[in-house]
């Protein structure tokens, strides 16, 4: 890669990381294929595309939305998406007059198999402290006002059920099929800090 | 516990690995609906409790089912395996008058944690 540079040392943690891999593999306790297999999985096989597709599912077969909404994880199976972090999964209605948003306050529970790993901010104390306490605010510095008409409700995944939003279907979904829906699917709004 | 290989970690990440345990037939002790209280025991070690959570009046809206407990895994006392209930709190109930008045904080909480109001 040109923007390789040699002449700056690494950063602390990449430093940090390097010398736990080498003595897990050291001491016999990871295979070093088993971190590459870890590390492809989050880059290549998980991320919030496929939240978004059980999105745009649900959004274009009411019955589908049904059993998502009944029982999660087997109708996110139903797309090809389960596993780790997934087993015991949630999905939250958005409507007119509630909005979900999802948090770990304790640490940085997340749905892997729909939405990937977890944005930076999601792990920070500052989101995880100030959710749950004042979360319009919160949300409001996300671009997201919520009418004081609406019940907020915020999830803290302190457990073991891992939680995903189900936005409601902007006006621009009018008339789109499920494959351009996807596109109209954000990671954010599968948290709940951004409409859809 | 032997090495950590590829194919191991390839199946643990495909099939998952959930806490989710069978019942021993033991009926729930709260029903959807009914008022619970988190006790407030600031344990020295792990707890899934958080503490803005503790010692607070929050109403069951869905029993999760029967899960392993983390804070006895923790401690290597085993599984311990309980229901799980969502319970729901008023924002009022846990930040007092700096709360919108239509804010809920929904927690799954094992039924270690819980007590009748």
């Amino acid at each position: 890669m040109s923007g390789h540079k040699h002449n700056e040392p690494e950063s602390d943690i990449a430093l940090r990381v390097k010398a736990m891999e080498q003595l897990l593999t050291e001491k016999g306790i990871v295979e070093t294929n088993a971190i590459d297999l870890v590390a492809d999985y989050f880059e290549n096989k998980v991320g919030p595309r496929n939240g978004a597709r059980v999105v745009a599912r649900a959004w274009s077969d009411a019955d589908y939305r049904a059993r998502l909404l009944a029982d999660a994880s087997p109708a996110i199976a139903e797309l090809g998406y389960s596993g780790l972090q997934g087993e015991d999964m949630v999905v939250l209605e958005n409507t007119a007059d509630v909005h979900n948003v999802i948090v770990c306050t304790l640490c940085s529970c997340y749905p892997w198999p729909v939405l990937g790993l977890p944005p930076t901010w999601y792990k920070s104390p500052p989101y995880r402290a100030r959710i749950v306490r004042e979360p319009r605010a919160v949300l409001a510095e996300f671009g997201l006002d919520v009418s004081d008409n609406v019940e907020v409700r915020v999830w803290d995944s302190s457990a073991e059920i891992r939680y995903m939003v189900l936005p409601m279907a902007p006006d621009a979904a009018a008339g789109k099929s499920e494959e351009e829906l996807v596109d109209l699917v954000s990671r954010d709004g599968m948290i709940g800090v951004a409409a859809h | 516990m032997g090495k950590l290989t590829a194919e191991r970690l390839a199946q643990i990440i495909e099939d998952g690995h959930s806490h989710r345990r069978e019942g021993d037939g033991t009926a729930p002790r709260f029903a959807e609906g009914q008022q619970v209280r988190t006790i407030n025991h600031h344990p020295g070690g792990h707890t899934r409790l958080p503490r803005y959570a503790m010692g607070r009046t929050g109403t069951v809206i869905r029993n999760q089912g029967v899960f392993a407990f983390a804070d006895t895994k923790a401690r290597g006392e085993g599984d311990c395996p309980q229901y799980c209930y969502a319970v729901r709190f008023e924002g009022s109930e846990l930040w007092g008058n700096a709360a919108h008045r239509r804010d809920a904080v929904i927690l799954d909480l094992w039924d270690s944690y819980l007590e009748m109001p």
